[in-house]
């Protein structure tokens, strides 16, 4: 038992819930306390002791489904399935046996049997599960990474069981039954039961390594898909991933809120608080036992965000948006705009409540811009220039997100250099690598004199290392 | 004492608290093992209401810990009582005249003054806070530590010690270690993730909104008057709104609170438009709202649709008002 639950704690931390030492010995002390006859106490008993992320919840029951959905169940269907067939084929198997053990007594000290002969010969199912664990355990099944291996494990398992041997050795059985006199009629039941015997180990054994394998695939699909959703490419996501990645968004979101939480608190002490101070201990007399500090607050910046939504890169400037909408308390105001040639605004996203139809509504032009041409950007920024210039100030933060892909139009470049100079600072995050910039219609190196942070983002890391940047 | 995880259940149960296994073999195993549990879940499941039922089948008295941005040691766990310490030293002043009379020199007057620090300096001038309250009780308490998740994440640190040692230390006093050792359980709306090192040292239980059948029963404990079918017919409405995408989902007390809404205003079953005018009592936000109705307004036509293909139209006709009553059934 102890080693099967460690074995589990490995899969688990494997499929990446981390689980501590203490909480592993946690998790012994508590089956300890419990009986263990009921499943769904001994599950919700470790679940306690060893996973303590909501997120994790679902994948813990997963594994444990597959882990503990006992392979001696699986057995004894096995076996049963045997009894069964042997039956149809009029043998009584429990019949047979007991006169197989009746003749074998007579034998006595004569006999020698290997454990697995005589696991077999009592259908002691527990102790077979255990040598069959043991078995695949030498054979590095744990080791197993695809569908083709299953037949190789199998054999290894097999060969490590020993079937072999008992298989010799209950034939030699039944041949001294033969010898002790036994009918021929019963001598072919034997024998027929001996290869059912065979055969149901063979299955259970290729069963046992085929349940290894989807376990480790598990672990393996798991850690793929958590590691790849923040690495991948905006450019390349599948409309599954794109959800899955909302959440994503969203939990990144919330750290970075947290951090922010923090900082703030660290922002607080500022100089003595004399009025505060002198109120607070006007009970004592006036003399000051708590002293009360001003606190200091850290301007939140504004925020204009200026997104090309043209369908290059739409996936990030989705992404970007959503990230912004869940941090709209760290800005004091949020003006966002859309533009493909033609530039609207679309602030009124961030007052939606409903965030992921806004998003793409935004996307689509918002009702105030046409979606179907050609990118221009110098056209956009001289537009803003014209019309929206007085919404940036000294605590503006203007973000730009575009590939600067300009179709060859004039890239008006004095349009952001003037911008610059109204903001705190004008960020340029750019989705194409940084080798592409300034090469074919690319103008990319045109703005960049006049961005104080020019990123790549392309993916989800990038992402929140920019937003980390531009709000901690 | 509970003596097994299905004692939990029935002792939990006579509190009316209905609960199931998962919450019970935590709650037992957090008596056996002395461990601290963090609950999480969403707003509204009973994770409050489990620490008050567990204190009271236990007849353990229940002390409090509300958390919130800003909370402090000297808010938690203890603070000197400046005003009483000053009263006294005004009370007292002729006796510490007394103690200083005849010192020749200063130091020797300071030398006086010090030696008597530990009169000042006793637990006769300690505010004890729920903190210190839970750890200094002869009896053995239940101490709740609520909406953990809201205070700082230094304060957090700071409750992981006393919890992992359960003594504290005032550095004019000392150490004071645990008399008994309270049960301990902290509630979280994973307003943030807590700490690692916090998660470890507890057990760790998850409340979600309950299976259907548990509400139901539910429902039937708490608000006794209600008809079975009423109830039945409830829950079902409450799980197919909790399945939309709202920006606050109801839970168990949302539900309780309908009920015992419909009940107020007479109503025998979930008709269409006692359905729309309460639906603010489970729905918080105006957004939410509009989408329940519109997901209402589906239902219903989904509903005569089908009761209208179930009777054929040689059938005779339904009585009026029969097709559009129920929403369920």
């Amino acid at each position: 038992m102890q080693k099967k639950v460690i074995a589990f704690t490995n899969l688990l931390r494997k499929s990446g819930i981390r689980v501590s030492v203490a909480e592993g010995i946690d998790a012994f002390n508590a089956l300890d306390e419990l009986s263990l006859d009921d499943r769904e106490i001994f599950r919700d008993a470790l679940r306690s002791a060893m996973v303590k992320r909501g997120d994790d919840i679902a994948t813990y029951d997963e594994l444990f489904e597959l882990f503990w959905s006992g392979f001696y169940d699986n057995l004894r269907q096995a076996f049963d399935q045997m009894e069964g067939d042997l039956g149809s084929m009029g043998i009584d198997l429990d019949q047979l046996l007991k006169q197989l053990a009746e003749m074998m007594q007579e034998m006595d000290g004569d006999l020698d049997l290997s454990e697995l002969a005589k696991a077999l010969l009592t259908q002691d199912l527990s102790q077979l599960e255990n040598m069959i664990r043991q078995a695949a355990e030498e054979a590095g099944t744990g080791r197993i990474e695809n569908m083709l291996q299953v037949g190789f494990f199998s054999r290894r398992t097999t060969e490590q069981l020993g079937l072999e041997g008992a298989s010799q050795e209950l034939e030699n059985l039944v041949e001294r039954m033969r010898a002790m006199g036994m009918g021929d009629a019963q001598i072919q039941q034997l024998q027929e039961l001996m290869r059912k015997l065979m055969e149901t180990v063979r299955r259970t054994v290729r069963g046992f390594t085929e349940r290894e394998l989807q376990q480790q695939n598990h672990n393996y699909m798991e850690k793929f898909r958590r590691e790849m959703l923040t690495e991948k490419s905006f450019y390349h996501l599948t409309e599954d991933e794109i959800t899955r990645m909302r959440e994503v968004v969203a939990r990144l979101a919330q750290r970075i809120k947290n951090i922010l939480s923090i900082r703030k608190k660290r922002l607080k002490r500022g100089k003595l608080d004399l009025h505060q101070t002198l109120r607070r201990n006007m009970a004592r007399g006036g003399i000051p036992f708590e002293v009360v500090y001003k606190t200091r607050r850290k301007d939140r910046p504004k925020l204009v965000i200026l997104c090309d939504v043209s369908s290059s890169v739409a996936n990030v400037s989705r992404f970007m948006l959503q990230f912004m909408y869940s941090l709209q308390e760290a800005f004091t105001k949020i003006r966002c705009y859309v533009f493909v040639a033609e530039l609207g605004e679309v602030t009124s996203v961030f007052q939606d409540k409903d965030i992921s139809q806004a998003i793409e509504k935004a996307l689509d032009g918002g009702d105030v811009i046409n979606v179907y041409t050609r990118s221009n950007f110098g056209f956009a920024f001289h537009e803003f220039w014209k019309n929206h210039l007085a919404s940036v100030d000294k605590k503006t933060t203007v973000m730009i997100l575009g590939d600067a892909r300009n179709n060859y139009n004039d890239a008006k470049a004095w349009c952001i250099r003037d911008i610059q100079n109204k903001a705190k600072n004008v960020v340029w995050l750019n989705p194409e690598s940084p080798s592409a910039w300034g090469f074919g219609d690319s103008v990319m190196d045109r703005y960049m004199p006049y961005c104080d942070i020019v990123e790549e983002c392309r993916n989800l890391r990038q992402l929140s290392r920019v937003v980390d940047q531009i709000i901690l | 004492m509970f003596k097994s995880v299905q004692d939990v259940i029935e002792q939990l149960g006579d509190q009316d608290y209905i609960c199931d296994k998962k919450i019970a073999t935590v709650v037992f195993l957090a008596q056996q093992l002395g461990k601290p549990v963090l609950i999480e879940g969403p707003a509204g499941v009973g994770k409050t209401e489990l620490a008050k039922v567990v204190s009271k089948a236990l007849g353990r008295s229940m002390i409090r810990l509300q958390c919130y941005e800003g909370l402090d040691e000297a808010k938690a766990l203890y603070e000197w009582e400046y005003s009483k310490q000053l009263l006294y030293t005004q009370i007292l002043k002729d006796k510490v005249a007394e103690t200083l009379a005849g010192t020749q020199t200063l130091a020797e007057a300071a030398e006086r003054v010090g030696a008597q620090d530990s009169v000042f300096f006793s637990s006769r001038f300690i505010v004890p806070r729920p903190l210190m309250q839970a750890i200094t009780s002869e009896k053995p308490v239940l101490l709740l530590v609520d909406e953990v998740d809201k205070s700082d994440p230094e304060f957090e640190a700071f409750l992981l010690e006393v919890l992992s040692d359960f003594q504290v230390t005032i550095p004019e006093i000392g150490t004071i270690v645990a008399r008994s050792q309270p049960l301990v359980f902290l509630t979280s709306n994973d307003a943030r993730e807590m700490s690692d090192a916090l998660k470890r040292r507890c057990l760790h239980l998850w409340i979600d909104y309950p299976s259907e059948e548990l509400e139901v029963r539910i429902l039937d404990r708490k608000v006794p008057n209600i008809d079975k079918r009423l109830a039945e017919e409830v829950v079902g409405l409450m799980n197919r709104i909790r399945a939309l995408d709202l920006k606050k989902t109801p839970s168990i007390s949302e539900t309780l609170d309908w009920a015992r809404a419909l009940l107020a205003l007479n109503a025998e079953e979930l008709e269409d438009q006692i359905v729309s005018d309460t639906l603010n009592v489970i729905l918080k936000y105006e957004g939410d709202v509009e989408k329940a109705q519109n997901e209402l307004a589906k239902l219903i036509k989904k509903k005569t649709a089908e009761v209208s293909a179930a009777q054929p139209q040689v059938a005779p006709a339904p009585e009026p008002g029969a097709v559009k009553k129920g929403i369920l059934h």
